[in-house]
């Protein structure tokens, strides 16, 4: 090979060394650089720096001795490759490098230089480095934490646990799990589920997680650890997964304890029964609890930031308080109490913001801080009024209990059967007027029997005690002085479980003066001049006297315990109980069946009409009832007699007051009608005979003859009407068609209907007929339609309108004008009087509408008008 | 002695008018003397002298039962205008009716000095005139 090709291939080699992708040098045989690649040149930071020809020493003075032999053994041949190795630079820094240093041959066996490849492994070298020093940290840790950490290669499915692992987990170091058998070791639940979700989260997104989860070892104790894992990830695949597991279970216990404790007490502080206020170390109240609002009834707003002693407190209290502890510790209260480690427990009196007072059972102690300082004060109180009531009303119920027996004179007992012991309240013994020291057996007791009543006592006792029950007992006791006292005995029956009689207890009742008082009852129950029967609110019947029992023909025997329907008549013994509950819902004296006829029925089922007043009577068995039951059999005849009497001058009365009225009408007219002509005629006669002249006396004589006319009208108007009154009697009723009366009156009044064009409009179809007297019915029309057309106003042609029907079961006749009208308001009152007229009018006489009514009364009618003056008038005729 | 009152008789009885005129004249008690046969017109009169003493009159004879305004109702109408009335008014209630009722209900009215039954006697009219006749002239 020529000089000349060999110096080509140099340069090419350096053009390929320039170019290349690594770290590499060329340098001659005397270690000058012939070619370095761009890498070499970062790599060892000599940007900018001429190296071409340069040594290599002169540019790494720190290269040492033995390098630098190493580089002669390769200048003789031999190939130089170290994987890593500390290069200590002249600036002090350490650059970890691999290298790969070998000589280049000019020709075959002739070295021309060396080529040096190296490569800067630094970061790699720092990062392993980390990891290994956080190794350490972590081992020396991890023994006092309980700490230790793993890593699962998920490639190889091999799973990684440091000692302290295996420790927790309790399995042997040599333990090697899979993924899937560490996660079974979390509890199942929550745990596990927690573990292989964030598991699966790292694995698929990266996201790290740091749980804290119950495990259950291997050796089955269930623990709490802490688990933090990350994921290592290639081309955004998960590779590896590493963390650090820790036994929290210590922590998460006391924790938890802690939690329940502090959940507790807060419950506690926030509870509405118990009242929680403390103080700082100046006495200043900052705290007060939910409970003491509620107890006390101030805000805590208004209460906080308050010295103590606070409203609520007494001075008293306060002052006892204070008093008794310092005489107890010789100083001041709160200082003893924290010195001895004690509380202060006793019943305070506080008072509500209302006012109210209330007892409370209070608990004082210092707070004091962990150096042994007070730092303030606690009070705990509970409201306890509720329990002092009930205890003052427990004492003030036995107080009433024993006022009670007292009272009635009763008292309380026990036996027990078993050992014959007895005890007695004290009113007991006051009863038996016995001394209260005695001792007490059944046979104390069965020794004040009565002689007489030995004998039923004994088999009461014998056979309540067979039965296991006690039906109370009456009988006499006779005391050592000789007395005799009832005494009622009221008991029950106790048993063992085996059923057998243990015990009995029960009262025992001085019902002398009661048993005096039924006497006294019974005595004055026979007394009594009704028959008198007693009925319990079942309407059973008690007790009956003598009388009743004549009245009845029952003996009391047969009566007693019947229910009271048997002495009523069927047709009101089905309402009766209704009643009875009725009286007893509101118990008072009353008359029984007020305004109805009663009546009772006897044993031979014979009705008696009776009288009955009901008193309630209020005794032990509850309310009773007395019925005073009268037999009003005479009365009743008595009274059917006075009945008769009064209907008979009832209509005689009646009659009267007819006669009267007509009497009264009468005086009217004679006084007015009659009266008045007469007195004109004395006094023209009077005149006449002094008259002096023929002219005067035929004047005179005029005046007399229309007297004398006039009062001949009215006497036999008169007359008429008298005789209308009298022939009321219905024989003289025709069957009359108002229409043929309408046709007859308008013929008779035809002169003045034509000159006045009066229109006349009738309707019967309502009422076609009725039964009247023709005659006064024809007058009535006459009279009636006459006036309508007498009494026209000049202003209006009459319209005159006549119709009859029926309105509520009465008929009726309507004549309607459009006249003059009447000043009814002014003379409503003598419309229908006799000679009475209302207008100036020529032919007013006052007659017709006198006849008119009379008519209309006579046969039981009447006939009313309305009108409006100038507007008309309406006359309504209601027949029967 | 003639007096110089006004007399003024009330009532719708013709005859009545006429006896009582006659009766006055031939006792020679007065001239002035005013008949009205209502209430109703008597009253209207006097609405239309209220202040007209010559013409009011001084005695008024007035009867119960008359149509359009009776002796009762026109008594309501004069308490009414009593007090506008410059002179005394004496009122005699003058009725054939010797009803309790009528003469009771006639006593009640203070306005009215007495009831009389008709027929009024020559002696009873004579001492009326005159007993007014004196006083009004005290």
């Amino acid at each position: 090979m020529s000089t000349k090709d060999s110096e080509l291939r140099e340069q090419y080699n350096k053009i390929f060394i320039e170019q290349a992708p690594t770290a590499i040098a060329m340098l001659d045989k005397d270690m000058r650089y012939i070619a370095v690649s761009q890498r070499w040149i970062t790599d060892y930071k000599m940007e900018g720096k001429e190296i071409i020809g340069e040594s290599h020493y002169d540019l790494f003075p720190e290269i040492g001795e033995d390098w630098k032999a190493n580089h002669q053994k390769c200048l003789n041949g031999a190939v130089d490759i170290c994987e890593e190795a500390p290069f200590k630079r002249a600036d002090g820094t350490i650059q970890w490098i691999y290298w790969d240093v070998r000589p280049w041959y000019v020709s075959e066996g002739k070295i021309g230089g060396l080529l040096m490849h190296t490569g800067d492994i630094t970061p790699q070298k720092e990062r392993e480095k980390e990891r290994n020093r956080m190794l350490e940290i972590l081992d020396k840790t991890s023994e006092v934490a309980r700490l230790g950490i793993w890593e699962v290669d998920l490639k190889r499915n091999g799973i990684y646990w440091s000692p302290a692992v295996c420790e927790i987990h309790e399995v042997a170091e040599s333990f090697q799990p899979s993924l899937d058998t560490a996660i079974n070791f979390y509890m199942e639940g929550e745990s596990r589920d927690l573990m292989r979700k964030s598991v699966e989260k790292v694995i698929s997104c990266g996201d790290p997680y740091d749980v804290e989860v119950e495990l259950v070892t291997a050796k089955g104790n269930s623990i709490w650890v802490r688990s933090v894992g990350n994921g290592e990830f290639e081309d955004g695949k998960c590779v590896r997964l590493y963390g650090i597991f820790q036994d929290i279970n210590e922590r998460k216990r006391s924790e938890m304890a802690l939690n329940k404790a502090n959940a507790e007490l807060r419950a506690i502080f926030n509870s509405k029964s118990v009242a929680i206020i403390t103080t700082d170390d100046k006495g200043i109240i900052n705290h007060f609890n939910h409970g003491a609002e509620y107890l006390l009834g101030y805000s805590a707003s208004e209460i906080i930031g308050t010295q103590i002693p606070s409203v609520f407190a007494t001075m008293e209290g306060v002052e006892r308080f204070r008093r008794d502890l310092s005489q107890k510790y010789g100083k001041d209260p709160l200082k003893g109490l924290a010195e001895n480690n004690e509380f202060d427990v006793r019943e305070w009196t506080y008072i509500k913001k209302d006012g109210t007072k209330i007892t409370v059972q209070v608990t004082i102690s210092a707070i004091i801080n962990a150096e042994g300082e007070i730092v303030g004060s606690l009070t705990v109180a509970s409201d306890i009024t509720a329990i002092k009531n009930a205890e003052i009303e427990l004492l003030r119920k036995n107080q009433v209990l024993n006022f009670a027996e007292r009272l009635s004179m009763i008292g309380n007992w026990q036996w027990n059967t078993i050992t014959n012991e007895v005890t007695w309240s004290s009113n007991l013994y006051k009863i038996f007027n016995v001394d209260e020291e005695t001792r007490l057996t059944y046979d104390t007791y069965f020794s004040f029997v009565h002689p007489e009543d030995k004998e039923m006592v004994t088999n009461h006792v014998q056979i309540s005690l067979e039965e296991k029950k006690f039906p109370d007992l009456l009988h006499r006791i006779k005391l050592r002085d000789g007395t005799v006292k009832n005494i009622q005995l009221l008991a029950e029956i106790m048993t063992n479980d085996a059923g057998e009689v243990i015990e009995l207890v029960g009262t025992c009742q001085d019902v002398t003066e009661q048993r005096l008082e039924e006497i006294k009852f019974r005595g004055l129950l026979e007394s009594a001049p009704d028959a008198m029967v007693i009925v319990n609110e079942a309407g059973k019947i008690n007790m009956i006297n003598k009388q009743a029992e004549k009245l009845f023909g029952y003996s009391a025997k047969e009566l007693k315990g019947k229910s009271v329907e048997i002495l009523i008549p069927e047709a009101y013994s089905a309402k009766h109980p209704g009643h009875r509950s009725g009286f007893f819902a509101n118990p008072k004296t009353r008359h029984m069946g007020e305004g109805r006829e009663l009546f009772a029925i006897n044993k031979k089922g014979k009705l008696i009409p009776i009288q009955i007043s009901l008193s309630p009577l209020k005794t032990e068995e509850g309310v009773l009832v007395s019925a005073a039951i009268r037999d009003i059999t005479s009365q009743k005849i008595a009274e059917g007699k006075i009945l008769k009497a009064k209907e008979e001058l009832e209509v005689f009365a009646n009659k009267l007051v007819a006669q009267n009225t007509k009497l009264a009408d009468f005086t009217q007219i004679t006084s007015h009608n009659l009266r008045a002509p007469v007195s004109n005629l004395n006094s023209l006669l009077g005149f006449y005979k002094l008259a002096q002249s023929e002219e005067e006396r035929a004047d005179l004589f005029q005046k007399l003859e229309r007297v004398v006319n006039h009062l001949t009208l009215t006497l036999s108007t008169l007359v008429e009407a008298l005789s209308i009154r009298k022939e009321n009697n219905g024989d003289n009723l025709d069957k009359i068609e108002f229409n043929l009366v309408m046709v007859k009156t308008q013929e008779i009044l035809s002169g003045e209907i034509m000159s006045t064009g009066a229109v006349i409009k009738s309707d019967f179809s309502k009422l076609p007929d009725i039964d009247y007297n023709k005659i006064y019915l024809e007058s009535i029309f006459l009279n009636l339609v006459g006036n309508a057309l007498k009494y026209r106003s000049a202003d209006r042609v009459p319209e005159i309108y006549v119709s009859s029907g029926i309105e509520n079961g009465k008929k009726f006749l309507k004549v309607t004008d459009n006249g003059q009208g009447i000043n009814l308001k002014r003379h409503g009152h003598k419309l229908f009087g006799l000679n009475k007229v209302f207008h100036r009018h020529p032919d007013a006489r006052g007659i017709g509408l006198f006849l008119t009514k009379t008519q209309v009364e006579a046969y039981g009618g009447s006939i009313s008008a309305e009108s409006e003056v100038n507007v008309g008038t309406t006359f309504n005729i209601n027949f029967n | 002695m003639r007096s110089s009152l006004n007399v003024c008789i009330v009532d719708d009885d013709d005859i009545y008018q006429f006896t009582m005129v006659k009766t006055m004249k031939l006792l020679n008690l007065t001239d002035k003397i005013m008949v009205f046969s209502d209430g109703e017109e008597a009253l209207d009169f006097m609405l239309d002298n209220l202040h007209n003493d010559k013409e009011l009159p001084d005695v008024i004879f007035l009867d119960i039962d008359m149509p359009i305004m009776d002796g009762f109702q026109f008594m309501e109408e004069y308490v009414k205008i009593k007090p506008k009335l410059g002179k005394k008014i004496t009122i005699y209630m003058v009725s054939s009716s010797v009803d309790p009722v009528d003469i009771d209900r006639a006593k009640k009215i203070s306005e009215i000095t007495d009831y009389i039954v008709k027929p009024i006697t020559h002696d009873q009219l004579t001492t009326i005139i005159q007993e007014l006749d004196s006083n009004g002239s005290l």
